[in-house]
């Protein structure tokens, strides 16, 4: 489907955890992305410049030419919290397939088993999701669901409470109970750099309230988790996400994923979605 | 038209589950407890989700994204987020016909259809994909494409070729009985003809 | 005796340490190292125990190993009081030392083509190409092994060859490798994936198949 409305959004094309040059591509455009530890640059293969932004721990660029607000993520603000780059990986799949398994939970005893869920512990009880019309974002709360090791820092099994966030088409923001501080939310989040409609690069990034684990325990985590995932990314037939609801059937527990979809197809972002059942 | 050979029947036992091609159909092919064979298109209805990565209990196939289980009729008979629920009869794997014989599992992409007449009494030997198509395996073995080659210079073996996407075809090769060296033999035999075909691929 | 593994959770050899570990009742002290994005395998703290700058290394006081065929050996015959995971035959143990050269051989081929799926690691020219030979050997060996009634690389018990090579065979599909056209390979992954105290990693399921739903348990 066509880019036009995705290249107006900011997507990560780098981190800023080590100074470097990478050759890369974004919604098939080749690019070169350069980042000296201070300041980065981002050129076409016309040696046209894009602009850039260093935010969450990336380097943002944007090929359109009205640029829409980047996102805020507050806590990433707030002193205390450990802010972590967690890298790339690549995965041959739809940008929006990518966002959407990073909203689904009913995945975590099978593909998580032992770190997000375990059976028989399967069920997905009721949760809320709407369309936060005054800031155009997807949103879940009182998601619920029982983990025998929820984070690095979570020890043994708890039940876990989440709010999911979407307020860009490719990425998510996801609060968790974070526990050494019941009364704060850990921040994960994932941001997908579009290489082409069936491929993608996840940059996952995190927010936490953590004393105990290294920084490298805390990677490893993560990148543990996203590589489960990319193993059932790479196998969804059809590799685009299909926006048509007679494509695929969803049940109650895919609340978040119903509304995202509806969500990206009101605003025609279709860049890696197919519209009618093929 | 014949139905396609997919799998010998020893390569899928029990409990197994594995990706296959029918005339250019991809479809998860798997066997319950109880011995039957079923052949489903490889997608989960739910999220898409390649069926062959998925995994049997008892007599269902599970998928391996969300555990959504479905019987060897292919209806829906358990969503492990919703444990209570009884899930709709409209949620179903769908599939073709698929049966065995000659120790052979055969499906039939277009509506059942007899798989061809072997020998009594062969054996499964091996199968082995060809970085070739079907009419290469043929012309190699010294015979016309057809869905039985019979050997001219090996009367004991039997090949029965399923081309794959991609210009390949994987070879399901069956034997007389044997004595135990002989076997051997045939084995090396085959790899003899993979290499002479794939040379003449490259030549 | 305990040792300390520095890891990274997505390398296959490490993998394959983790694995022999858990198959062998050990538990090691892991030690996390960032190889991606920090390159922790780089720092200075790090070089000092193996200047190679490789993943894995084992410390186990003043021994220091680095290398997954070392560690395995090391681990097989420090550990392994049935002798069976390191054969001390003279074939049995040239055998599986062959294996072993094979198992390295995969990891230069698929295992560097995942490297480049995930990772972005460019691998060498023509890894497709010598994975496909390496995977087509390794067939015809266990197709041969299983008509002898032998279901593993060397003999009738899995060996540290069996772990080093099943870490790349298991993960080709993250490279792309789809493991459909080997049966016997495929058969073989599924024993080792089926051995009490198995360990998975992430490409590597665990076999869901043999969890009982109602407990949870295998």
């Amino acid at each position: 489907m066509s880019r036009d409305h995705a290249v107006n959004d900011w997507y990560p094309v780098a981190d800023t955890v080590r100074p470097g040059a990478r050759a890369t591509r974004l919604l098939d455009t080749d690019l070169q992305v350069a980042w000296d530890g201070a300041a980065a640059a981002v050129t076409d293969a016309a040696g046209t410049a894009h602009p850039v932004q260093i935010r969450y721990g990336h380097v943002w660029t944007c090929l359109g030419a009205a640029p829409r607000a980047l996102f805020e993520i507050s806590e990433a603000e707030e002193p205390g919290r450990r802010l972590v780059p967690c890298g790339r990986v690549r995965v041959r799949c739809s940008p929006l397939r990518a966002v959407e398994n990073f909203l689904d939970i009913a995945h975590f005893p099978f593909v998580h088993k032992g770190i997000l869920g375990a059976e028989p512990q399967t069920e997905v009880f009721p949760y809320a999701v709407k369309i936060r019309e005054e800031v155009d974002e997807v949103w879940a709360t009182q998601v619920r669901f029982h983990q025998p090791q929820a984070a690095k820092s979570a020890g043994g099994a708890t039940e876990i409470r989440y709010e999911y966030r979407v307020p860009h088409p490719m990425a998510a923001v996801l609060y968790k109970t974070c526990p050494p501080r019941p009364e704060a939310w850990d921040v994960i989040a994932i941001f997908v750099q579009p290489v082409s409609e069936t491929e993608c690069i996840a940059w996952p990034w995190m927010a936490l309230y953590d004393d105990e684990s290294s920084h490298a325990e805390m990677v490893q985590f993560q990148q543990e988790i996203f590589v489960q995932d990319r193993s059932i990314l790479e196998n969804q037939l059809p590799v685009r996400l299909p926006l048509d609801p007679r494509m695929e059937i969803p049940t109650r527990a895919d609340l978040t994923s119903i509304a995202y979809r509806r969500w990206l197809k009101r605003r025609g972002a279709t860049y890696g979605a197919m519209t009618e059942a093929q | 038209m014949t139905p396609c050979p997919v799998a010998l029947s020893r390569d899928l036992p029990p409990g197994g589950v594995k990706r296959v091609f029918a005339r250019g159909r991809e479809l998860a092919l798997w066997r319950g407890a109880s011995g039957q064979v079923a052949a489903w298109d490889n997608r989960c209805p739910h999220r898409g989700m390649r069926l062959s990565h998925g995994f049997v209990r008892g007599d269902r196939l599970a998928c391996l994204y969300h555990g959504w289980q479905y019987g060897t009729d292919g209806t829906c008979a358990h969503i492990p987020a919703h444990p209570e629920l009884c899930p709709p009869a409209t949620i179903r794997a769908t599939g073709c016909d698929a049966a065995e014989a000659g120790g052979v599992i055969w499906v039939a992409p277009e509506g059942y259809a007899a798989p061809p007449e072997l020998p009594r009494g062969l054996v499964a030997l091996r199968s082995l994909t060809f970085r070739c198509d079907a009419a290469r395996l043929a012309r190699i073995c010294g015979l016309e494409a057809a869905p039985v080659l019979y050997l001219p210079d090996h009367p004991s073996l039997v090949i029965l070729p399923n081309p794959l996407p991609g210009g390949q075809v994987e070879a399901h090769v069956l034997t007389a009985p044997l004595p135990a060296a002989d076997r051997v033999a045939a084995v090396h035999l085959t790899e003899a003809l993979r290499r002479a075909a794939e040379a003449e691929e490259t030549a | 005796m305990t040792f300390t593994l520095y890891n990274d959770v997505l390398d296959a050899e490490c993998y394959k340490v983790r694995l022999l570990a858990a198959l062998l009742g050990l538990s090691p002290r892991i030690a996390a190292v960032e190889a991606h994005p920090g390159a922790g395998h780089r720092a200075a703290d790090f070089l000092a125990l193996n200047p190679a700058g490789t993943l894995p290394v084992a410390a186990a006081g003043d021994l220091v190993l680095s290398g997954a065929p070392a560690i395995l050996v090391w681990m097989a015959a420090a550990h392994d009081v049935t002798d069976r995971w390191y054969p001390r035959d003279p074939g049995p143990m040239a055998q599986v030392q062959a294996w072993l050269e094979t198992a390295s051989a995969l990891a230069a081929t698929a295992g560097a083509l995942r490297r480049e799926a995930l990772l972005e690691h460019p691998a060498p020219s023509g890894a497709a190409q010598s994975a496909e030979a390496l995977l087509r050997r390794m067939e015809l060996h266990l197709l041969l092994q299983g008509m002898g009634g032998r279901g593993w690389l060397v003999g009738t018990h899995p060996t540290v060859a069996d772990i080093a090579c099943f870490a790349d065979v298991a993960l080709a599909p993250d490279a792309g490798i789809a493991l459909d056209p080997y049966p016997a390979l495929h058969a073989w992954t599924l024993r080792l994936r089926a051995l009490p105290d198995f360990l998975e990693m992430p490409g590597i399921a665990p076999l869901h198949a043999l969890v009982d739903p109602l407990t949870g348990h295998r």
